[in-house]
């Protein structure tokens, strides 16, 4: 059984198509990123899942149960909505208190999830005063209270430094390691792009793709970046090889498609032409990603 | 048990709720000392001295407020989400949310009334001006109760309303401006009106109105069917 399963699921607003007809499953032991742009339908998903939204149609499930049927949900699942929802005036050790007071949980785990978090130096300071980046640690710490099986995180990402991104890469890869389903949403795949094992790509509420981050961009897929002195002479010999090539606005680079490294490398010498860079394009994914959800404004 | 515990919580670790119950004291306290230092001591001695234990409807008003605030800054600051997630039985919140208000109501009202009676009792004394007995603890009775009942009230209204601004609003309408409305409507029906029923029970020597039990009773009707009402509301209602 799969950790969350979401079955034709359907949420309508209104006018709005929040979700349609989407499926998907997360497993355990890994983190899973859950993409999609702005108004894509991903917090409504996850709202669905965590109760407080009712489905429209389908069905939204945490370990094969509606999550109001849960026995324990505190330590089945710890879910971060939104780094804002905190009363401003309560210090993160209070705000932390209250929610570990419902839960059952002693006052000793919220100083451990707060030193998990590396928050321990603000803890008694007022939630007013704390940056982003450390509204988003006192989320991901009330998420983890209850040493919960599954994750779920609305944008964790949001608003962290590079230091502050690579330390949440680190906890997330190590809390899937030891066995937890881990579901992170974002808007932008370069975020999560290094954390997130498996990927489920949502567009219009509606299901784009799902499967390991490689399958995203299939192999022959990937443009190759070429830059070399003599780029318009090796531009001829590859389109006449079958290769597809697309110059941008410098000289000495071009994008070559349906070649392989290796292919190009060896054109390149076998005519005696010098290649200054020989790389896949790094941006790859994510145009991969906009071209899977639609570059038009998603705004519904 | 835990719900309580953390609804206890919440109110304590803000200090808004510190602020709302030192303000109402001070307040109350100066209003006591002022009327009684400063006023006539024949009107005083003539048995005004309900309207004084009286004091103004604005203690009511910030206990209201408080009670207001306990439910609704759950959605203001969209706290009502974790809150939600881990007690998915959501009526046990609102229930527990009530008893709380039930609590710091009773605390709200022993204060107003030690420091306002303390205070006012004994300025009374030193001016030589006997009061009935009998009428000052009907009147501290009726108060105290109306300001549990105005919390209580707080608490429910904002679990229906959820709106902070909306709620805060519709209570100072119901307890402060009501009484002129009904006045228009005519009395057999305004003396049922929150605010009316809160002066009837306050025991209020200057208006002609139900009886101070029935006027509590009316009071405690409201926050028992708005508090059913929130509950039901708050379980069937989604929170996006
Ligand atoms: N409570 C609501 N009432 C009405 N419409 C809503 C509500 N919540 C979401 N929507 C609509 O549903 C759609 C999906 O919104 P949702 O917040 O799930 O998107 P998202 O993928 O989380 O976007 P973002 O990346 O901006 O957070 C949007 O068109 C939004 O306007
Ligand atoms: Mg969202």
């Amino acid at each position: 059984m799969a950790d969350i399963t979401v079955e034709r699921l359907t949420k309508r607003y209104g006018e709005t198509l929040a979700v349609d007809d989407l499926s998907f499953t997360v497993d355990a032991g890994r983190v899973t990123g859950f993409l999609g742009p702005n108004g894509a339908g991903k917090s409504t998903t996850l709202r669905a899942l965590l109760g407080l939204v009712r489905p429209t149609h389908g069905r939204a499930l945490v370990m094969g149960k509606p999550f109001h049927e849960l026995k324990d949900p505190v330590r089945a699942v710890g879910a971060a909505l939104d780094a804002h929802d905190v009363h401003p005036g309560r210090s993160g050790r209070g705000h932390l208190r209250t929610i570990a007071a419902a839960a059952g949980l002693p006052n000793s785990r919220v100083d451990e999830v707060l030193d998990m978090v590396e928050l321990t130096p603000a803890r008694d300071r007022r939630v007013k005063g704390y940056s982003m980046g450390m509204r988003q640690r006192l989320a991901l710490a009330a998420a983890l209270l209850g040493d919960p099986r599954i994750l779920m995180l609305d944008e964790p990402a949001n608003g962290l430094d590079p230091q502050g991104m690579r330390w949440l890469r680190d906890i997330l890869v190590s809390l899937a390691g030891e066995g937890r389903a881990v579901l992170i949403s974002s808007h932008v795949l370069s975020e999560v792009e290094q954390t997130v094992d498996s990927v489920v790509v949502i567009g219009a509420g509606r299901l784009v793709m799902q499967g390991m981050l490689g399958e995203l961009v299939k192999g022959d897929r990937r443009p190759a970046l070429v830059r070399s002195p003599r780029a318009d002479d090796l531009r001829d010999l590859l389109e006449a090889a079958g290769a597809s090539v697309a110059r941008d606005g410098r000289a000495d680079s071009m994008h070559v498609h349906n070649a392989s490294l290796e292919e190009i490398g060896t054109l390149a010498a076998e005519h005696g032409i010098p290649i200054f860079e020989l790389t896949h394009e790094v941006t790859t994914l994510e145009d991969r990603f906009l071209e899977l959800t639609g570059e038009g404004g998603n705004v519904r | 048990m835990r719900v309580l515990k953390s609804e206890w919580l919440k109110l304590v670790s803000v200090r808004t709720t510190w602020y709302l119950i030192g303000a109402m004291v001070l307040l109350e306290g100066l209003t006591a000392g002022l009327t009684t230092g400063l006023g006539d001591v024949d009107d005083l001695r003539k048995g005004n001295v309900s309207t004084f234990v009286i004091g103004t409807h604005l203690a009511t008003v910030f206990m209201f407020t408080l009670g207001a605030l306990l439910s609704t800054n759950e959605y203001r600051h969209g706290t009502a989400n974790s809150t939600f997630v881990v007690t998915p039985k959501r009526e046990r919140v609102i229930l527990a949310k009530l008893v709380v208000g039930l609590a710091i109501g009773i605390a709200g009202a022993l204060l107003y009334i030690a420091v306002h009676a303390g205070l006012g009792l004994s300025i009374l004394a030193s001016r030589g001006v006997d009061v009935d007995s009998d009428l000052v603890v009907n009147g501290y009775v009726g108060v105290g109760v109306g300001l549990v009942l105005g919390c209580l009230f707080g608490v429910a209204l904002g679990a229906l309303l959820r709106n902070q601004v909306l709620t805060i609003i519709v209570g100072l309408v119901l307890f402060l401006l009501a009484g002129t409305v009904a006045l228009f409507i005519g009395n057999d029906v305004g003396q049922y009106f929150p605010g009316e029923a809160l002066l009837a029970l306050q025991n209020d020597p200057r208006v002609d109105l139900l009886s101070q039990t029935y006027g509590g009773l009316v009071l405690a009707g409201y926050c028992v069917a708005l508090g059913i009402a929130g509950a039901v509301l708050t379980r069937e209602r989604e929170i996006a």
